[in-house]
């Protein structure tokens, strides 16, 4: 693996490598450093790099009127309890469905993929209509259950792969010496699978926790998430610009961290199973 | 241990899907409570005449075939320069991963702060460099643009981190001989690297076109589907119709087509799963 590393020239590659990351990093990093200017430098007509830091924003965020600790507590409720459930019920329902042998299992997973590809805005019009007659618009139950119409399957789905990786010997090899079927997937099969469960519980709560569209149709006063939050500052007329990059920065961080944590399974994670 | 997972997704996929099926037949209307009045096939009818939708459809299509497109070119291009690299890959990957894990909202937030015509620091190089001086978001053409590259901008990383992980198969040996015999770097690439990824940039590809057209959270943000409805793609055409209009039936028949662009595209990604067994 050593001659093919040489494939271009090395400025070229320097060039095109220093753009894109100019062009990946460039809005994220202007957001970040503007977060901490003061308002009057924000909308100053020519951008500024230099300027006397100021925590005014990261302050008011948390405190006056519109306190943002309501939308992060309702974000991280709803995200939280929505991967769990998913987590839980998608192991258990990824180990069955790896190891079991089935006639019509192409078609279950057929199913199973397919819910979870479901164009967003064509899901939210026939659960709009069923909240509105169960009474679970604006509840954090309705939330829940909107995030779990694409994270189950994708749990399922996701673990099902991961449990695939694992040689079923493992477990029978248990079961041989006297482990019932339960000891031998809770203490011989589970701890191999801690990456394939952070993995997946990390993906669940980025895309509940990112989700705008079945946030703005479904929640209410009681449990508007954060980026409901973002888009009502954005929406108002005399933008707050110093707020809204801080709530920005607030969103992201967190994500990209964990995000970036679990990098080394991401690829298997975002393909669902496709690449290893 | 399938039994408490599976009937949960039932429960709440099923429904939703018979829901939407009915509803295409009916006048839904929300105004004094709930009511349900059997249209027929009028929701149907309506949808293959209606000119709004049509040019949604043709608007969707152009949104869909250049992110789709340039996510491909521009994440290959970051896998293969990553990979190219001695030393340093981990961290550059790991920076050029950051988007992806961005809300869409926020992504949003981004394109307008960077392109607000009065201090948006994109909008301000564009206008000083003479390229283009105007509102970028408010004007016809430059929009779509905008929002096409604000979704490149957030989903060409996993492209890049898709490419990135089928690159390590690509033969050494057969890349060195190729080298020994003088092979300029396109025709490595053409003739070997490219071929030897294709199925991982399949899988990219079908990953990308599922969720192309499954989120919308970037124009509802910026442009909303103008300036006159220039944006306006399918899915923010249902949820106008839904959701501003009301007309909850019409609404759930243009969903159905959605529905089946999505159908075909999972039908497409099982197919070469299988593909990928075979050949495994």
């Amino acid at each position: 693996m050593t001659a093919p590393k040489r494939w271009l020239p090395f400025t070229v590659k320097t060039v095109l490598l220093v753009l894109l990351l100019l062009w990946t990093l460039v809005p994220i990093v202007w957001m970040v450093l503007s977060s901490f200017k003061p308002n009057s430098v924000i909308t100053a007509n020519t951008p500024r790099i230099f300027f006397t830091p100021t925590l005014e924003h990261y302050a008011s965020l948390f405190s006056g009127g519109n306190s943002l600790w309501p939308y992060l507590m309702n974000s991280l409720s709803i995200a939280g309890v929505s991967t769990l459930i998913a987590v839980v019920l998608g192991c258990m329902a990824g180990f069955g469905l790896s190891r079991i042998r089935l006639k019509g299992k192409k078609h279950l997973a057929f199913w199973i993929i397919s819910t979870r590809m479901a164009p967003i805005a064509a899901v939210i019009v026939p659960m709009y209509l069923l909240f509105r007659y169960l009474y679970l618009l604006d509840t954090y139950a309705g939330l829940i259950v909107a995030y779990l119409s694409f994270n189950l399957p994708f749990a399922i789905w996701l673990m099902t792969a991961f449990f695939d990786d694992l040689p079923p010997d493992l477990e029978e090899a248990a079961m041989i010496d006297g482990a019932t079927k339960f000891q031998a997937f809770r203490y011989v099969v589970l701890p191999l699978m801690t990456p394939g469960l952070v993995t997946t519980a990390i993906l669940c709560f980025i895309f509940a926790w990112n989700d705008y569209a079945f946030a703005q149709t479904f929640s209410g006063p009681s449990t508007q998430t954060i980026p409901i939050a973002a888009a009502q500052l954005l929406t108002q007329t005399g933008i707050d610009w110093g707020k809204l990059l801080a709530i920005g920065t607030v969103v992201v961080c967190p994500m990209a961290i964990a995000g970036l944590l679990v990098k080394r399974w991401m690829v298997q994670g975002l393909t669902l199973g496709a690449v290893k | 241990m399938m039994a408490p997972a599976l009937f949960l997704l039932a429960l709440i996929t099923l429904i939703p899907f018979f829901s939407i099926i009915w509803m295409s037949f009916n006048d839904v209307s929300l105004m004094g409570g709930l009511t349900f009045e059997f249209s027929g096939l009028d929701n149907w009818q309506r949808l293959f005449t209606d000119p709004d939708i049509r040019s949604s459809w043709l608007i969707s299509l152009v949104y869909f075939l250049a992110t789709v497109g340039l996510e491909m070119i521009i994440g290959t291009a970051m896998a293969l320069l990553v990979f190219s690299l001695v030393r340093g890959g981990n961290i550059v990957i790991s920076l050029l991963l950051i988007p992806m894990f961005i809300a869409p909202v926020i992504v949003g937030l981004l394109g307008r702060f960077m392109l607000d015509p009065s201090h948006g620091l994109y909008a301000w190089m564009l206008s000083e460099s003479g390229l283009f001086d105007g509102n970028i978001l408010g004007s016809v053409g430059s929009a779509l643009i905008a929002v096409i590259l604000m979704d490149v901008w957030e989903w060409a990383p996993l492209v890049a981190l898709i490419v990135l992980a089928g690159l390590a198969s690509v033969p050494g040996d057969i890349l060195e001989a190729a080298e020994m015999d003088g092979a300029k770097y396109v025709q490595k690439l053409l003739y070997i690297i490219l071929p030897s990824i294709s199925n991982i940039l399949l899988v990219a590809l079908l990953i990308r076109a599922m969720d192309a057209i499954r989120f919308f959270a970037i124009i509802f943000i910026t442009t909303n589907g103008g300036p006159a409805d220039s944006t306006k793609i399918i899915p923010i055409r249902l949820y106008d119709i839904a959701f501003r209009f009301f007309d909850l039936g019409y609404a759930a028949a243009v969903g159905i087509t959605m529905l089946v662009f999505s159908i075909l595209v999972a039908n497409a990604f099982m197919k070469m799963l299988k593909r990928q067994e075979k050949t495994a």
